[in-house]
Order: structure tokens, then C-alpha cells, then sequence
């Protein structure tokens, strides 16, 4: 049985995540510091909360050095939600902290003001397939999934060849990224019923 | 380009002494049945958010309730809103650990001076749903009173102007309810809805009322709500949330769409009857 650690930095209520997980015949434990995350199958960072609070205390518990092992040299597959895709770029408009810089960019804060939608993005969305991923997989080439987030990576503005899937709000900005082993989501996956649980699924299957 | 999200159907869950109840002007009138089993019903996955107000007279089922929250949680994968007693961060804390996803304020938020700014500020806007409940009174300007606890009482304020002080206070949905219309079967009250929704800068979810799926519909074709939850009409009938959405979807509202997508969840807890 595979077993799947999520990254706990203290801010993000794990819960709707490990409700999720335990549905599918896996081991899953929670990870309260880097050295937790030594002989993981798969490795989940889902976030909520603000970009500096989350990777000041992610550095703190050893989590940037562990993730930097695992899943950059042993090559464990990861999935990052919400918070947990921002971190992998080089920093965010929401604070001064640099990021993991995984992927080339900076989030941005979407723009308010007249005529400009509501921020934050709350809500169900569609979100259409920018490429041939494996998070995809036997999805629908547009498939609708539950945000929650004022900040995103805009195409055009980040490195593109990482974006999996787009999805539009104002301007069409990286709902999904993914290469190699490396995922993320903007998006709550475990929010997103059944679409949602079919993404897990095949990060699960990865 | 896209300037907003898909409108939601909600369905509402009311908790009164442990069981799923209907209800008729705010008072239960019959037991439904396991919070367990409406929630694997409503999950014919079509369904958008899941809402679940505790709404007994006194304190004593709330540990109960708490235990139905967190059952629910685990098997529901739609955001999950819950509300009831909501006096203090405290009980937020309670009711986000065990998995609720926003928190529904009513009449504490009218009472307390700080609650709706303290919820927000610790948990975010987003998690902040204020339920406002109106009685028709042609004295106020919008021809509605805004009430609390449970219609019992009259705040003698505007229903507009406690929801432009709610959403000022950090409100970031309004959950809109005329008492009068609750279980009636009238459909949603579309006049208050539309005088909310004019003045209201925070999504509005309309509620109470709804006997069929063009009720739906008028609320927010007509209404201008942003969501429209109901309860009653979803209990006894089969498929009824996805009966519910195809309807919405083939009326040309821009709903989430729902297809089945085969996912193979051997431990995903699902009601067994004794």
C-alpha cells in the first residue's frame, strides 16, 4: 500500500484533504516536520493562509529542505493545492518572502476595481486542458472545479510550459501545472466532487 | 472573459434535536430522517455546496450536531457550510475543525457588535456566510424588516441596511430568508430577493420556499441571486439534485457541470442501514 504524507506547516486546515485521501486504499500520515516526509510515495501540500506566513513556517519545521530531497532529487511525486502550487514559484505580490522557485515567476494579486471581477475568486469555475498531463487524465478537455484565492499565476507571465490546465477570471491565468512528477492545483480538488476526487485519483495512480 | 463563477444550488440541511427536519415558518413540522442518508442522497453529485443549520431551541444537541458535522465532512466533497449557536470564535473553531469549510452567523452577528470582524479577521471573508431573515413591514423603505432568532424577534432595522452593514463588517455571502415563505411552497419571495440583490456589494444566496425547479430559476433569472438553496423539496425525491440542476442547466443558467466521472473510492463512508 502506498504511502501518501501531507505537509502540515500549521496554517491550512488538513481536514477536507485527509477526508479525501482516506477514501482511496492508501496509507496517508500528516507531516509536522521535514524529517516526516523521508519515505514518502507521494507527497500532498494543500494551503490556505498567507504566501509569507506559510513558507516562513515551512523553512522553520525543515519542510523546504525535505521537499528539496524528496521530491526534487528522489523524484516523489507531488501534488501542491492552492497555496501549496503558489509556493513552487519564485515568490508572490502577497509578501517579500522568495517562494521555492520550482517555476520561473511571481503570483500575482488579481486587479480590482470597476468592471474587474470580484476578488477574491470564490466559487466553481471551468477550467479547459493547456496540454497532455497525467492530473488530467480521462477529464473532460473543460471540467469545472471549486477556487478559493486572490492570487494566481497568469499566462503569459510565468513559465507556460509548466501550465496543465487554464482557467479564466478577468484574464486566463494557471489553474493546474504539471511536469514530470510535479503538480499542482489552484484549485480544491477536494472540493471539486467528483472531478475533483478523479484528479486524485490520478495522482494516486502517478 | 469570465467576471464571475457559475451560479450554485445549494441544499440545506435543518438539524433540530439530532434529526433532519422540515420546516414550515422556521418551526419544524416532520422528521426526515439521518443527516447521514440526506447527504449520500444529495451526493447523486450534482449538488454544489452543502449547507447544515442546527436550529433546536437550546444547547443541548450541539455535541450531537458537532458529531453530525464531522460525519459529514468526510463525505461530502462539495464546500460545506455550517451554521447554529454561532456566538464566539470558539464554536467557529469547533465547527471548521470539524470540517466546515464557512461558518453561517444569524442572530448573534445582528446581537454582537464584533462577531461578523472577528470571524472574518481570524478565518477570512470567504468563510463568513450571514444568514438575514425578513419579515414584510411597508414602514421600512424596502417594504422588509430584518428578524432574529428564529422570526422571533423584529430588529426594527431595514433589511437593506443590515445587509450593507453586515457585508461592511466582513460578510462575504448573505444567506437571504422571508420567514413567511419558509416551507410554504410559494417559491422564493422574488421581490425581497430583488431589493436585496440591488443594494447587497456580497453574493446572495436566496432560500425558502421552493417547491419546483423553476423556482430555482426565477431566483436567479428574476431574483438576481447569485445562489439558490433549498431544503425541503429535496427530501423524498430521488435524483432530485441532479433533476434540479439538468432543469437549471436546460433553462440556460450558467451552472457547474456535472458529469459522472468513474472514481474507485473503496473507503469512502457511506450511510448503512441498520
Amino acid at each position: 500500500m502506498q504511502s501518501v504524507v501531507v505537509v502540515d506547516y500549521g496554517f491550512a486546515n488538513l481536514r477536507s484533504v485527509l477526508n479525501a485521501l482516506e477514501c482511496f486504499e492508501i496509507s496517508v500520515s500528516v507531516a509536522e516536520a521535514g524529517s516526516e516526509l523521508k519515505g514518502a510515495d507521494k507527497i500532498v501540500l494543500p494551503g490556505v493562509g498567507s504566501f509569507d506566513a506559510g513558507i516562513r513556517e515551512l523553512r522553520r519545521r525543515g519542510h523546504e529542505e525535505a521537499l528539496a530531497e524528496t521530491v526534487l532529487d528522489k523524484k516523489t511525486p507531488y501534488l501542491g493545492i492552492c497555496v501549496g502550487m503558489q509556493f513552487l514559484y519564485e515568490g508572490s505580490e502577497e509578501g517579500v518572502e522568495p517562494g521555492l522557485g520550482w517555476i520561473k515567476g511571481t503570483v500575482t494579486k488579481f486587479p480590482e476595481g470597476p468592471g474587474k471581477p470580484k476578488v477574491p475568486h470564490i466559487g466553481w469555475n471551468a477550467v479547459r486542458k493547456s496540454k497532455e498531463s497525467r492530473l488530467f487524465n480521462d477529464l473532460a478537455e473543460e471540467s469545472d472545479f471549486y477556487f478559493v484565492h486572490s492570487y494566481s499565476a497568469p499566462v503569459g507571465g510565468t513559465d507556460d510550459s509548466w501550465v496543465a490546465g487554464i482557467c479564466d477570471y478577468g484574464y486566463p491565468f494557471a489553474a493546474a501545472v504539471e511536469k514530470d512528477h510535479i503538480s499542482a492545483t489552484q484549485f480544491h480538488p477536494e472540493k471539486s466532487q467528483l472531478a475533483g476526487m478523479k484528479l486524485i485519483q490520478n495522482f494516486l495512480e502517478i | 472573459m469570465t467576471v464571475a463563477t457559475k451560479h450554485r444550488l445549494i441544499a440545506t440541511l435543518l438539524c433540530y434535536r439530532g434529526n433532519v427536519v422540515q420546516t414550515r415558518r422556521f418551526r419544524p413540522t416532520n422528521m426526515v430522517g439521518n443527516a447521514f442518508t440526506a447527504v449520500d442522497f444529495f451526493n447523486s453529485w450534482a449538488v454544489d455546496e452543502i449547507c447544515v443549520l442546527e436550529i433546536s431551541a437550546d444547547d443541548s444537541y450541539l455535541d450531537h450536531f458537532l458529531e453530525v458535522v464531522h460525519g459529514l465532512s468526510r463525505r461530502c466533497f462539495v464546500p460545506l457550510s455550517v451554521g447554529g449557536k454561532i456566538r464566539d470564535l470558539d464554536k467557529v473553531r469547533e465547527y471548521t475543525r470539524a470540517g466546515a469549510d464557512k461558518v453561517v452567523l444569524n442572530t448573534h452577528a445582528y446581537q454582537s457588535d464584533s462577531l461578523i470582524e472577528d470571524v472574518a479577521g481570524s478565518f477570512g471573508k470567504q468563510c463568513v456566510v450571514v444568514s438575514v431573515d425578513a419579515a414584510p413591514n411597508p414602514d421600512m423603505p424596502s417594504g422588509y424588516e430584518a428578524v432574529i432568532a428564529r422570526g422571533r424577534e423584529k430588529t426594527g432595522e431595514d433589511v437593506n441596511t443590515w445587509v450593507l452593514r453586515a457585508a461592511q463588517r466582513g460578510a462575504g455571502e448573505i444567506l437571504l430568508n422571508n420567514i413567511e415563505h419558509d416551507g410554504d411552497k410559494r417559491g422564493y419571495d422574488l421581490s425581497l430577493i430583488k431589493s436585496v440583490t440591488a443594494v447587497s456589494p456580497i453574493p446572495v444566496i436566496a432560500f425558502g420556499g421552493v417547491a419546483n425547479w423553476d423556482h430555482l430559476v426565477e431566483g436567479i433569472e428574476v431574483g438576481g441571486a447569485d445562489a439558490v438553496a433549498a431544503g425541503n423539496i429535496f427530501h423524498y425525491t430521488e435524483h432530485s439534485t441532479k433533476k434540479a440542476k439538468e432543469h437549471m442547466a436546460a433553462q440556460g443558467l450558467w451552472v457547474r457541470d456535472s458529469t459522472f466521472y468513474k472514481v474507485d473510492m473503496p473507503r469512502r463512508p457511506t450511510y448503512q442501514p441498520y
